[in-house]
């Protein structure tokens, strides 16, 4: 019966290795393991940071929502034994990542900082010593962060490509180590080193150097005839293994914004004769961004790509954190190595670079964006976990239209982004984020975070690789619907921005479909309707459920069922829908007894009861039972000539005669409705139809 | 099958499929942003059930696990996150596609959504939506999509379908609206209307009137039933808040989308009538110049956002002879239900001179009507006796499909044209000697005194009682 200790920790181990993505399922399972095995807790808990502290930087975070998740879940002892190591296993965990997973994690801590929602105990998750600490530590960071920012933007540096990065991590020996870094535990913490080492390996190149013009003698070899038919189908065969990946994790922006950029780049392909060095380039792309056949050559860049030492002016430090796959550090390399082609005829010099430009227009939108949306993760644990990191995408989308003439991006780079974004399936949302901008280990993503297909397609238009005007240009609104187009924009909702325009229909934007289906998580099995996973939805669901119940009611099929009249004209334009998930209201003709004329007393109905106890209950009065019927107007099965008095129901008709015969008022109103019967139940008991 | 009294009637719907059929399943793997395109006769059935993953049908998502049943349909099962599909039967084609329109539509729908939230706050009507576009360019399904979605999102989009041709939530020859506030059926085209008993698909509420004609562009009829229809809808909105704020779809026939040398009197018609103010161009690119440049130049109060969506690949011609058999269909479920929700009609006898029949005039034999002088629009307003024609019944009538309006018999021709409809009967015989006519009613009670519409469409059906 009990195992050893050891046995549950390392079935608990095993099961946390495979853990790679924010499935539910998954940390369902875990959270379950630990909550049978609490008499292990203490093992348990260990393995569990050590998980933390020692998987790649992206699995990262599914284990912190395992963690969540128990000590949500199941909570004590977990609390408390977590909650010992809870500042490093948090802020370690918290120096390796990106900003918007960052983002993630301060909303976690943002719950924790609360009690358990639901819960009858008011106590916060972790204790305030435990949170308060992480708080502090974290307010340090952003100092820090900013200070850097505030250097990176005086004069005389200027960067080319948007929020390449600066030297970064300021935990480690960065040539401009920040001032307050050792003060933290983590930045010391040898174990650190170890993590990342694996993923460290590249030279940290140079400071940032200043921008100069690429040239085109960094390019390795002459550009080759390229077969733009088997460049298609490669392309279209990464299209369907990154819809596949995006299925997965429909979530998942980095997959969307890469799916996106594909998309176009097919576009482009089908639609227009790019130069050789172009075609090049998209094909190196392509292929970097496609599964490496072996993961041993995944490492080993082509010989004729000079080494990333002596990358394009674009190229800053390389990133001590690299992106999380092999494919994905293959795409920089060819990204990074690859001047651009041809070189922008812009003079880049004079104008604001792209990546200040984002990085201006992008600080005001995020500070408000992810930590709140965070916070829903629990309960269900886990349902509402991935909405935030979909979400802020579209926010930062509209102000990232920096000027075509500012851009010096050449196709390459900008696939080179993608790519880098792309391979990482539980990669952190890349986002334009203020805080963080030169901390951000794989900054490299963040330009194309703003996730708007626009900026790329005027970043193509720059190359002049898409033709101006619609229905490709973002921009083109034909005049129609320019009218409608002022009129909304005034009210444009932060999530939904699509602007009703022929051009924009045709823009994909995956990441809206999350509205239709992980917003509403909870699926009626039945019949396919979805609830929102609150307190609410659920309560709707419940409702909508014992509507299933009861029209599945096997005497119905033996009544004769026929079609009714449709309403009349003034009745349908009276008429309310009926929703079966929304509690029982007045309408249609169901008025409250003081509202309106009082209805005949045997038209009052009740919907029969689902209370068990009730539904075979007589009239208390006249013993007898009720009979269901269905009611139109009402949609569900009523008793009709019936009152609900204090839990009890009578017959109307009976309950009229009592409470007149006893001389006494009623104790308190019926809790009945009152409707009118349909003119088909008349037709039936013979008498005149009013009408037809 | 409910016994009838008095008479033997019988659904003459396929019947249900042989075991040996109905066993042979196989799977099915989409991968995301694919569809499965089928289409079934009527005379086999499809099962699709969803294993794995989601899926939708025209924005309806199937139910994990649910066998849904097809049959006389051509449709597609789409997935926007790769699903498999377990599939029953033998379809008459198949095949599975990538390149789908599904991402337009869905912007479409979030475009929709923008104009929704802004209701929300300011109060002010949603979007006034009308789909206009060639026959079978998709519109049906595109609002359907739209409607789906909607739904989905928590809205109670009202749907308007000003096509004859083909019935919603009744049969064909009717212009309807309905609220959609529930799932749109998946086997049942959009579901059904009230019936006397529960369904497991909650039923709609349509407001139906009865155009009878096949094609809006003949006859005086047409207009008139517009201008109805908007008043009816637009007065509903007044105050039912969440259809307010969704605002309505409108679906049209395809007939109105050829123009007359560019113009196109019926689309400008329910333009102003139902004060629309999204304009979704299906497929023909000069039909979005033509109307893209008429609503281009409007004042900001009335602008119109014409926008072009592109056909579905999917989109298969449907042959006047599927046509037919597809409005066969509808009218044998509007009495007899479809699928396992069998229902019960009634029959009974009725003298010659308890039916009031107007017979509508035909346009294309009425003359007059072709060589108005001076094609004097107030015409189709003017009061005018020729409408309709009173019609004595006679064996001519047997088989064909009678509309019992609201109106009294006495009523004068433009109030029974502008009632709306309480249902619909079938002449199943007609015995000239007696004079008397066997009526197939929905349900039981006496022969309606109202006035009843006879129109040229739908066609007679033959056969409906055996
Ligand atoms: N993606 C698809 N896959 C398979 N079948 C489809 C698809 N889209 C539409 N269809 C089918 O094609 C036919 C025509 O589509 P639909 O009815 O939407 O066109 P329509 O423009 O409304 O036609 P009409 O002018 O006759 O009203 C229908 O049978 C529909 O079910
Ligand atoms: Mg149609
Ligand atoms: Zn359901
Ligand atoms: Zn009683």
């Amino acid at each position: 019966m009990s195992q050893p200790s050891a046995e549950v920790a390392a079935d608990f181990k095993d099961a946390l290795q495979d853990l790679k993505i924010n499935s539910r399922p998954e940390i369902s399972n875990l959270t379950l393991i630990a909550k049978e095995n609490t008499e292990y807790a203490q093992a348990i808990s260990r393995e569990l940071e050590n998980h933390i502290r020692t998987t790649r930087p992206e699995w990262k975070l599914p284990a912190l929502y395992v963690l969540d998740s128990i000590v949500k879940n199941v909570g004590t002892p977990y609390t408390v034994y977590l909650g010992r190591n809870l500042y490093r296993t948090f802020m370690d965990a918290y120096t390796l990542m990106d900003p918007a997973t960052r983002k993630a994690m301060e909303g976690l801590l943002k719950t924790w900082k609360q009690p358990v929602p639901e819960s009858m105990d008011m106590r916060p998750v972790f204790s305030p010593e435990v949170t308060r600490d992480i708080e502090n530590a974290l307010i340090k960071f952003r100092t820090i962060a900013v200070q850097q920012q505030a250097l990176s933007q005086k004069p005389g540096i200027q960067h080319n490509m948007p929020a390449r990065p600066m030297p970064s991590v300021p935990w480690r020996n960065t040539p401009t180590p920040p001032q307050n870094a050792t003060r933290f535990a983590a930045a010391n913490d040898p174990r650190l080193r170890q993590v990342t080492l694996p993923y460290g390996q590249y030279p940290p190149s140079a400071t940032p150097q200043i921008q100069s013009q690429p040239s085109i003698s960094f390019y390795p070899q002459p550009p080759q005839a390229i077969d733009v038919e088997g460049l298609k189908a490669s392309l279209s065969k990464l299209i369907t293994s990154t819809q596949a990946a995006w299925a997965l994790s429909p979530v998942d922006v980095a997959i969307q914004q890469k799916l996106k950029a594909l998309l176009d780049l097919q576009m482009i392909l089908n639609t227009q004769t790019l130069p050789p060095e172009q075609l090049k380039a998209a094909a190196d792309q392509i292929q970097a961004m496609s599964p490496p056949p072996a993961p041993a050559t995944a490492f080993t860049p082509p010989a004729s790509i000079p080494p990333p030492v002596i990358a394009s002016p674009q190229q800053n430090t390389s990133p001590l954190f690299p992106p999380s796959s092999t494919a994905v550090n293959i795409g920089q390399i060819l990204a990074n190595a690859r001047p651009p082609v041809p070189p922008s005829p812009a003079p880049a010099a004079t104008t604001p670079s792209l990546a200040d430009m984002l990085r201006r227009v992008s600080s005001p939108m995020n500070s408000s964006s992810t930590p709140a949306s965070v916070a829903p993760f629990y309960p269900p644990p886990f349902s509402a976990a991935p909405l935030p990191m979909a979400i802020p995408v579209p926010t930062a989308q509209s102000p990232a239209l920096a000027p075509a003439s500012a851009t010096t991006v050449n196709l390459a780079q900008l696939l080179g982004q993608f790519s880098k974004s792309a391979a990482t399936p539980m990669a952190p949302v890349p986002q334009p984020h203020s805080s963080f901008p030169q901390s951000q280990p794989q900054s490299s993503a963040a330009p194309l975070s703003t996730g708007d297909v626009k900026w790329l397609l005027n970043a193509l238009k720059a190359q002049n690789l898409l033709p101006p005007g619609p229905p490709m240009s973002a921009q083109a609104t034909p005049l129609s619907s320019e009218p409608m187009t002022r009129q909304v924009s005034a009210n444009t909702g932060v999530h939904t921005d699509v602007d009703l325009t022929t051009a924009s229909m045709k823009q994909p934007r995956f990441h809206l479909i999350t509205k239709l289906y992980e917003a509403y998580p909870n699926i009626c099995a039945t019949c396919g309707r979805r609830f929102e996973s609150s307190l609410e939805g659920k309560e709707r669901k419940a409702r909508h459920m014992d509507w299933h119940f009861k029209v599945k009611d096997p005497d119905v099929a033996k009544r004769g069922i026929h079609r009714s009249w449709y309403i009349s004209e003034k009745e349908w334009i009276e008429y309310r829908e009926v929703d079966e998930a929304s509690p029982e209201q007045a309408v249609n003709g169901v008025t409250s007894a003081t509202a309106a004329p009082k209805k005949e007393t045997k038209d009052r109905y009740v919907p029969v009861p689902t209370d068990a106890a009730l539904v075979h209950a007589p009239c208390p009065i006249c013993q007898e039972k009720f009979e269901p019927q269905w009611l139109v107007e009402a949609n569900d099965f009523v008793w009709m000539d019936a009152v609900k008095v204090n839990g009890k129901v009578y017959h109307a008709t009976c309950w009229e005669e009592y409470s007149k015969g006893s001389s006494l008022a009623a104790p308190s109103t019926p809790d009945s409705v009152l409707g009118k019967r349909k003119a088909e139940d008349s037709i039936g008991s013979g008498k005149k139809v009013r009408a037809y | 099958m409910i016994s009838l009294p008095g008479l033997h009637l019988s659904n003459p719907t396929p019947e249900p499929p042989s075991t040996a059929e109905s066993i042979v399943t196989r799977t099915q793997d989409l991968l995301a942003c694919s569809e499965y395109r089928f289409e079934v006769p009527f005379t086999r059935t499809l099962t699709i059930r969803l294993l794995t993953g989601t899926a939708e049908f025209f924005g309806t998502e199937l139910a994990p696990s649910s066998t849904y049943t097809f049959t006389g349909t051509k449709g597609a099962v789409y997935t926007w996150r790769g699903c498999k599909l377990e599939i029953g039967g033998l379809a008459e084609s198949e095949y599975t596609s990538e390149e789908t329109q599904m991402m337009s539509y869905a912007n479409a729908h979030f475009a929709l959504e923008k104009l929704r939230e802004r209701s929300v706050q300011t109060g002010e009507l949603g979007p006034r939506i009308l789909v206009v576009g060639p026959e079978n360019a998709g519109k049906t399904s595109v609002v359907k999509i739209l409607t789906s979605y909607a739904v989905k999102a928590g809205r109670q989009p009202v749907v308007v379908n000003l096509d004859p041709r083909q019935g919603m939530l009744s049969v064909p020859g009717s212009v309807t609206a309905a609220a959609f506030s529930s799932i749109i059926d998946i086997e049942d085209s959009w579901g059904s209307s009230p019936i006397s008993g529960p369904s497991p698909v909650p039923v709609k509420m349509p407001l139906v009137y009865h155009y009878g004609i096949a094609n809006p562009d003949e006859g005086s009829l047409f207009r008139p039933l517009v201008t109805r229809m908007a008043l009816a809808v637009t007065s509903r909105l007044e105050d039912d808040k969440p259809s307010r704020q969704a605002g309505f779809i409108i679906d049209t026939s395809g007939a109105i989308s050829h123009g007359k040398g560019g113009v196109y009197e019926n689309i400008d018609h329910i333009i102003s009538e139902f004060s629309v103010n999204v304009l979704f161009v299906l497929g023909s690119e000069r039909l979005y110049s033509d109307l893209a440049r008429k609503y281009s130049n409007r004042p900001t109060e009335e602008a119109v956002s014409v926008v072009r969506l592109d056909k579905s690949g999917g989109c298969v011609d449907r042959d006047e002879a599927y046509m037919k058999q597809l409005r066969q269909a509808q009218i044998r479920a509007y009495f007899f239900g479809h699928g396992e929700n069998t229902l019960g009609p009634h029959s009974h006898m009725a003298d010659y001179d308890e039916l009031n029949i107007f017979r509508i005039v035909d346009a294309a034999s009425d003359a007059n009507s072709s060589f108005r002088p001076g094609n004097d629009d107030d015409d189709v307003y003017g009061s005018t006796n020729n409408i309709y024609t009173k019609a004595t019944p006679s064996p001519m009538i047997q088989n064909s499909l009678l509309a019992v309006t609201t109106a009294a018999a006495t009523d004068s021709q433009e109030v029974i044209r502008d009632s709306s409809v309480r249902g619909y009967i079938y002449v199943a015989d007609v015995d000239d000697v007696k004079k008397k006519v066997r009526l197939l009613s929905p349900q039981p009670g006496q022969t309606p005194s109202n006035a009843i519409i006879l129109g040229s469409f739908p066609e007679d059906v033959p056969g409906l009682v055996s």
